[in-house]
């Protein structure tokens, strides 16, 4: 009785128009005050105590990378390469377009930040060679949604931390599913273009294929620091994250320069000497290589006795002269210089930016667009973890009234087994998804079907998995889906357009959540291969 | 209870709603800056701590309970923040079919549940006034643990504050907490300023719809034909 008090308070104000936070603490409060004896001392002390949820903090940091990641110059890149990997398959460029959605959800955590990124640009590139504009729409606000299934996923952060499983086990469970949710975005594709006679790209060569991946490479390595890091068990989730945030940071400041002080500042001048810039470009690699080097190494060694930290700086600093030295011997042949001239004629190029960067260095961390770039990360995180502090607040309300546990004898009871179980989860989530924003809805739900999955002996991380694959299409799918209102607000098409849009490719993504929900394979392969089986107390 | 603590947080308000009249831009900017400077200090400190683990094997013992208090005091300083610029998400489902009358009246209640969540979190002596059995809430807890004065578990105050003032070495609990109140407090005033706000026409409406709101609206209509 009291529950259903309860959740129709949640329902009410939740429609009125009490903002999501708002509603699930007043709701608990109220509740608190009207039907039990505890102190609201312990309530206001719990909603300081959110920060205490270590795991939680992972998600500023991973807000913040995708933020400096979401500046122009990195989707750009990705697409390039996504074009010159796949562009000249028939549809080529609309599948180009998923494979940039897929490298970009890797470094954002955020769907509709990945569909303004990607598709402002991408739907564009298509139209302009002649697909039709709802096509191009429809897969962008589809591929969009990969954004929280690839790693690292701050939904998935939300759930890990809700139900207390491991983040690392989830963000790789997220791996192979979100591979094939891209793969079979990319078939469908292919089978339309290849029905509708959709143009192909001219195929560019490996050496394309190459520079691109030279280009994008600085931003994709992100992933290897953040799978790298907490699966070589260096990293936990949260220093992970610190670590994207402060290398993204970085990158986009001083490396790509897409913003800041140093936008526009070339690495190389257009006046440096041919011979100089060969060996600028041989000790460029020397370096990469060695700060990649000292990065996988120390994943991989760490822990180990036999392999010091000096050990491998010397290996790599060896390894690394010798990378240089060859580069530079290979493109110095044509030059008629020697290769200690190129070397050093290289110098004065890395002395001028590394002085610049110097320099700069105070007015490019703390200025104006960098300030604004923290902010809006800021401003996400506040807007989540309001949500999500309040929600913590009221699954508590509800475990307090053993609301989880009568419902789960209620479902056993009526003769759920996992089949049926996990169908009804799906329609739950897929109608709450409608409603909520997923991290919200997450913590809301997780702790409810958590202990009913446990006792029907579903995987945690399979579950988990399921959940998220669920909110994937709860964003696409009318009256309220964020991607497309998204994508209908960029490209200016009515929002129906875009629904019809959408529609062929969110049919794909209804069989990829039946085969995700049925072969728990799938998603528990992966993670427990390489780090055990999650054991739940 | 003392009724002291509620005098100071009433004074505060004051201040701020004085400050903000004189010098609204400065004050917005410096709230903004206030909330970057909290995510900044949480992002060095972890930084800092991995390179200083991982790198020279040693640490400071205080940096996990840092960083968790000072998630929390962002969290508590932008709940207000997010109402003051719409950040909030909520649905609006319903606030977008009916007419406008009617969406205003639900976004004054809105504002109100807002400012009901602040006031009763923060003491709930008046709702115990009004006979329903009911105690505690921020201020209750802070006044306690200010009479009590233990400290922190690990943050400590640095060694030249301790000699120069004659501290005690660990940070007292009531100082980390006293963002509680205050948040709560500041967190009804922006509601409260909301509420007229709407009322007044000025403003439409408490919450944003989904959580791209200001992206989309920078990118409205780039590839419109």
């Amino acid at each position: 009785m009291h529950s259903i008090i309860l959740f129709s308070m949640v329902l009410t104000l939740l429609f009125i128009g009490l903002p999501v936070g708002i509603t699930l603490g007043l709701s608990s409060i109220l509740f608190i005050t009207f039907f039990s004896h505890d102190s609201l001392s312990s309530v206001a002390i719990s909603l300081f105590g959110v920060g205490n949820h270590y795991t939680l903090l992972a998600i500023p940091f991973f807000i913040i990378a995708s933020s400096y990641m979401s500046t122009g110059g990195v989707a750009k890149r990705l697409i390039n390469f996504a074009i010159a990997s796949v562009g000249h398959f028939r549809g080529g460029l609309a599948m180009a377009s998923v494979l940039a959605c897929m490298m970009f959800a890797a470094l954002s955590g955020s769907s509709p930040a990945t569909v303004v990124a990607i598709g402002t640009i991408a739907i564009a590139g298509m139209t302009q060679v002649g697909y039709s504009k709802e096509f191009a729409a429809g897969i962008i606000a589809n591929a969009g949604t990969l954004g929280i299934l690839i790693p690292p996923s701050i939904v998935m952060v939300v759930y890990a931390a809700s139900v207390d499983v491991s983040v690392g086990r989830m963000f790789l469970a997220g791996v192979i599913p979100g591979l094939m949710a891209g793969g079979m975005l990319m078939l469908a594709i292919y089978v339309v273009a290849r029905i509708k006679k959709l143009p192909a790209e001219e195929w560019k060569g490996f050496g394309n294929l190459v520079r691109g991946g030279k280009e994008a490479g600085w931003g994709l390595f992100l992933i290897v620091i953040i799978m790298g890091g907490i699966y070589g068990g260096v990293f936990t989730p949260t220093e992970a994250a610190v670590v994207a945030a402060v290398y993204s940071m970085f990158i986009a400041l001083f490396v790509y320069r897409d913003m800041g002080p140093l936008q526009g500042q070339t690495w190389v001048n257009e006046d440096d000497a041919p011979h100089a810039r060969v060996g600028f470009n041989g000790l460029v690699y020397g370096v990469s290589f060695f700060l990649i080097w000292e990065i996988m190494t120390f994943f991989i060694w760490a822990e180990s006795e036999t392999m010091t930290g000096g050990d491998r700086a010397t290996w790599g600093a060896i390894l690394s002269i010798a990378l240089s030295i060859f580069y530079v011997y290979k493109r110095s042949s044509k030059l008629e210089e020697s290769i200690l001239t190129c070397l050093m004629a290289g110098f004065p190029i890395w002395g001028r930016n590394l002085s610049l960067m110097t320099r700069k260095f105070f007015p490019t961390m703390f200025g104006n667009e960098s300030r604004k770039v923290m902010l809006e990360g800021t401003k996400t995180t506040i807007m989540l973890m309001f949500i999500i502090a309040n929600a913590l607040l009221f699954a508590h309300t509800l475990s307090a009234e053993r609301i989880p546990q009568a419902i789960t004898e209620w479902m056993l009871d009526a003769g759920f087994n996992w089949f049926t179980f996990l169908i009804a989860v799906n329609v739950l989530l897929l109608i709450g998804g409608q409603f909520m924003e997923p991290s919200g809805l997450l913590v809301i739900v997780a702790p409810v079907v958590f202990p009913i999955a446990m006792q029907l002996g579903v995987d945690p991380i399979h579950l988990g998995i399921i959940m998220v694959v669920n909110m994937e299409i709860g964003m696409i799918t009318p009256p309220i889906g964020l991607n497309l209102f998204v994508t209908s607000g960029i490209t200016g098409m009515s929002l129906a357009r875009v629904v019809k849009a959408a529609m062929p490719f969110v049919a794909v993504l209804m069989v990829f959540l039946i085969l995700v929900t049925y072969i728990p394979a799938l998603s528990t392969a992966l993670p427990y291969s390489i780090m055990g089986p999650e054991i739940i107390q | 209870m003392a009724l002291w603590p509620h005098l100071y947080l009433c004074i505060f308000i004051l201040i701020l709603w004085i400050l903000e009249r004189l010098f609204p831009k400065a004050m917005n900017k410096a709230e903004e800056n206030l909330l970057v400077l909290v995510i900044f200090s949480i992002m060095a400190v972890s930084f800092g701590q991995v390179i200083a683990r991982y790198g020279f094997n040693t640490g400071w013992d205080a940096a996990l309970e840092f960083n968790t208090i000072a998630f929390s005091w962002l969290i508590l300083l932008g709940m207000s923040y997010g109402i003051k610029t719409n950040l909030h998400l909520g649905v609006d489902i319903v606030l977008n079919a009916v007419p406008k009358g009617i969406a205003k009246t639900l976004s004054l209640i809105g504002a109100a549940g807002a400012m009901l969540y602040g006031l009763i979190l923060l003491d709930s002596t008046w709702l115990a006034l009004l006979g329903i059995d009911v105690n505690g809430g921020a201020i209750a807890y802070w006044s306690k643990m200010f009479k009590i004065g233990i400290g922190t578990e690990e943050l400590r105050y640095p060694i030249f504050m301790q000699d120069m003032f004659d501290l005690r070495p660990r940070v007292q609990r009531w100082l980390v907490l006293v963002i509680l109140p205050i948040s709560l407090a500041l967190l009804t005033y922006r509601s409260l300023q909301a509420f007229i706000d709407i009322a007044r026409g000025k403003r439409a409406r408490l919450i944003s719809g989904h959580e791209a709101e200001d992206l989309v609206k920078e990118n409205q209509n780039v590839l419109k034909d």
